[in-house]
């Protein structure tokens, strides 16, 4: 349980670019290093994490209750975020108290309009396996962008999706 | 700032929802936030969502996450950070823990594979308009502007969080003696 906890611990601590970012270093440990699941087991588990609601690292969850039950699941899930939550609390508060500071705020002003660049490469990575697919499916993806500019529910948009591309999959797969 | 502070219950109901709506990750996420929280609370504004992002993302750890902590925290301090984290986490734990005692797995069948592809599809569409979004509360002026084509070309290149930091080290350096600019 103590090492179910520091590894995860360490998992969130590296995370460095996002949860998908860190999915081969929990591979690495919870397949490669310690033999807790099958790599089978490791593959469910992430089809599961992208299939539920919040962030992939949930496999977190997932990791913990195959190897110590619930109170392993609680405790991967609470380590794995530990880290990150407390960072990001502690930027929020650091950025409460340098408030009205002009150097934070033009810290916060280029470092934004930076991180809303880099949404770009994440929509590369994203439109990638799309084009993959059939480029002309980036039409729907398009549509998708102009209904929801309109006012369409992201949720809902999600689950048309999902059907339509389930439908399509019976239909002719 | 915003104009409504949410009490403690409020909030943790909010993003206990938001949990179990935040399907397809990052770029959905951020395109329900910027729905439920600004444009239909109107707890915060998307300069808000813009700043969370921008202080999250060279950070390690989920980053959507993150700016539901960091907008929990604006709202309502260090409670309010840590009620949101606990609450977005907790319908995806539930979930998962159910899925992994019931050792559910996902069908590999031809419906669950276009399932998938659908779900691709629209998540693409989703972060794009989350960008676009963004792009029109961040970068205010033809300087921010071109802080941001020039992140989003570096960032095939280089890791985030460099690019991320010093961006904002380059801003603080540049305009730090002075006000307000754009």
């Amino acid at each position: 349980m103590v090492e179910l906890a520091l590894r995860f611990l360490l998992v969130g601590a590296l995370a460095f670019g996002g949860g998908q970012a860190a999915l081969p270093l929990v591979e690495r440990i919870t397949v490669a290093e310690t033999g807790w699941l099958s790599s089978r087991d490791f593959a469910t588990g992430v089809g599961l994490a992208n299939a539920t609601p919040g962030p992939v690292l949930i496999l977190a969850a997932y990791v913990g209750y195959r190897v110590a039950g619930l109170a392993g699941a609680l405790t991967a899930t609470l380590a794995v975020f530990a880290v990150p939550v407390l960072l990001s609390a502690l930027s929020v508060r650091l950025v409460g108290r340098w408030r009205g500071s002009a150097r934070l705020e033009a810290f916060g002003r280029y470092a934004g309009a930076a991180a809303v660049g880099l949404l770009g490469v994440t929509l590369a990575a994203l439109a990638r396996p799309v084009w993959d697919l059939h480029p002309a499916l980036l039409l729907l993806s398009a549509a998708v962008l102009l209904a929801e500019r309109r006012g369409a529910s992201p949720v809902l948009l999600l689950a048309a999706a999902a059907l339509a591309g389930a439908a399509w999959g019976a239909v002719l797969g | 700032m915003p104009p409504g502070r949410p009490g403690l219950a409020a909030l943790a109901r909010a993003f206990l929802r938001l949990g179990a709506l935040a399907f397809g990750g990052l770029g959905a996420a951020l395109a329900l936030f910027q729905r439920d929280l600004a444009d239909g609370r109107g707890w915060v504004s998307q300069r808000d969502i813009g700043e969370a992002l921008a202080f999250v993302k060279p950070l390690p750890g989920s980053t959507m996450l993150q700016v539901a902590v960091f907008l929990g925290g604006r709202l309502r301090g260090g409670p309010g950070a840590l009620i949101a984290g606990l609450a977005f986490i907790a319908p995806a734990a539930a979930l998962m823990t159910a899925a992994a005692a019931l050792a559910v797995s996902l069908p590999d069948a031809p419906w669950a594979r276009g399932a998938v592809g659908g779900i691709q599809v629209a998540v693409a569409g989703l972060l794009a308009s989350a960008m676009w979004r963004l792009a029109r509360s961040e970068a205010g002026g033809r300087v921010l502007t071109l802080v941001l084509a020039a992140a989003c070309a570096l960032g095939f290149f280089l890791p985030a969080a460099l690019i991320v930091i010093g961006a904002g080290a380059a801003g603080a350096a540049g305009r730090g003696g002075r006000g307000a600019d754009g």
